[in-house]
């Protein structure tokens, strides 16, 4: 499960994850990777925007992690600080996809064996010199092959088709 | 002696006042916002009880292993007010709490509580007069890893807990010599850790203030793999 897109503006990464938000259930882990701003946290901006939430949204980097009440209970966290899986671990990282939450986990590549079976990554590049983004969206587990062909439907005015 | 006892290691976070006589009132809620009734739920058993917090000298809280949000709220919850208060702590493994409730059985008591992620957290106990003796270490493992531990000790085994409930199908199939616990033993209660603390305040067996945290059993010695791209961003 594979979606390819092109967000040609900093907005249209926004409205990427907030059309993702209408998808997002309970439990939910999305990991996002890309260099140093490549817009990971522009992409949480437009998740919680999606889900409700109508305060700021900034970078975990030093808080490690940052909650927001909204449709679903955010877990923003960043993990780019930290070297050892412990550290991971001691942020309670493994019970914030519980209950109601969704666990949105900024460099979430590197700790992918910690995420749920069922989860989602989005990889951020950068072409060019602006705010031009490129985006590969990849859904692990049978809960996103349930929602895929509707994600690929959201997704779709985004989609390149290369 | 009035003793506060805070359970938090499960999806039921439990509270309880007691001395060496009774548990004088005691209260347990489920719920999403459950950490943040911790306090509220002491607040409201001291008004309901009539009793001052002043009043309470000595305070029981649960260790875990558990659910780690709770766990920290809880802990914390009970090192404040002994810090604030100026009264003796004890920490007891949640566990030890759950089998306690269950021990009028000549079973080995299984206490098995959920770890989510398709494990477990269990301990084997036995019971002695005045409370249980665990054998052996904690355990996080799946489920099937407790069943091949009771098939290995072929005995008659009382399992306990959420986790055992959870989990009922596949460990019966370990063997027909298993007894389940009812619901109402799902959970460890805050009146089990009031009555395992007593005795140990009474022998002055304190736990250091600075000392008590809680029973944390997925551990890893790993570094993250942090992949070249990252290095050299960071650089």
């Amino acid at each position: 499960m594979r979606i390819e897109l092109d967000a040609a503006l900093a907005e249209d990464t926004r409205a990427i994850g907030a059309a993702l938000a209408e998808l997002l259930q309970p439990g939910d882990a999305v990991a996002l990777s890309g260099e140093l701003g490549a817009g990971k946290t522009t992409f949480v901006q437009g998740v919680a925007r999606g889900l409700g939430f109508a305060g700021t949204v900034v970078s975990p980097t030093f808080t490690l992690v940052r909650e927001y009440r909204a449709r679903l209970a955010i877990h923003h966290v960043d993990v780019y600080r930290l070297e050892r899986v412990q550290d991971v671990l001691d942020l309670g990282f493994e019970e914030m996809a519980d209950e109601d939450g969704l666990l949105l986990v900024e460099w979430g590549d590197a700790v992918e064996g910690l995420l749920p079976a069922d989860h989602l990554s989005v990889e951020l590049t950068v072409p060019g010199q602006d705010e031009r983004r490129r985006m590969v969206v990849t859904g692990t587990g049978r809960s996103w092959a349930i929602r895929w062909e509707r994600l690929e439907q959201v997704l779709e005015p985004w989609g390149t088709d290369a | 002696m009035i003793v506060l006892g805070i359970e938090t290691s499960t999806p039921q976070t439990s509270v309880a006042l007691g001395t060496e006589i009774e548990i004088l009132a005691s209260t347990s809620l489920t719920g999403k916002a459950r950490q943040d009734a911790v306090v509220p739920a002491i607040e409201h058993l001291l008004r309901w009880s009539g009793l001052e917090l002043q009043a309470v000298g000595g305070i029981a809280v649960g260790l875990g292993p558990g659910l780690f949000t709770g766990l920290r709220v809880g802990v914390e919850a009970g090192k404040s007010l002994a810090q604030v208060l100026g009264v003796p702590i004890v920490g007891i493994p949640s566990l030890d709490a759950l089998a306690f409730g269950v021990r009028h059985t000549s079973r080995v008591i299984g206490a098995v509580i959920d770890a989510r992620r398709a494990e477990v957290f269990y301990a084997f106990y036995r019971a002695v007069p005045g409370g249980v003796l665990r054998e052996g270490e904690f355990q996080v493992a799946p489920p099937d890893h407790l069943a091949a531990d009771l098939e290995a000790r072929g005995e008659d085994v009382l399992l306990a807990g959420n986790g055992a409930i959870l989990y009922r199908r596949e460990l019966e199939g370990a063997g027909g010599r298993l007894e389940f616990a009812s619901a109402a033993s799902a959970h460890p209660q805050a009146g089990s850790l009031v009555e395992l603390a007593i005795p140990r305040l009474h022998r002055e067996e304190y736990d250091r203030l600075f000392d008590v945290a809680p029973l944390y059993l997925r551990k890893s010695d790993a570094e993250i793999a942090w992949d070249q791209r990252r290095r050299g961003a960071s650089s």
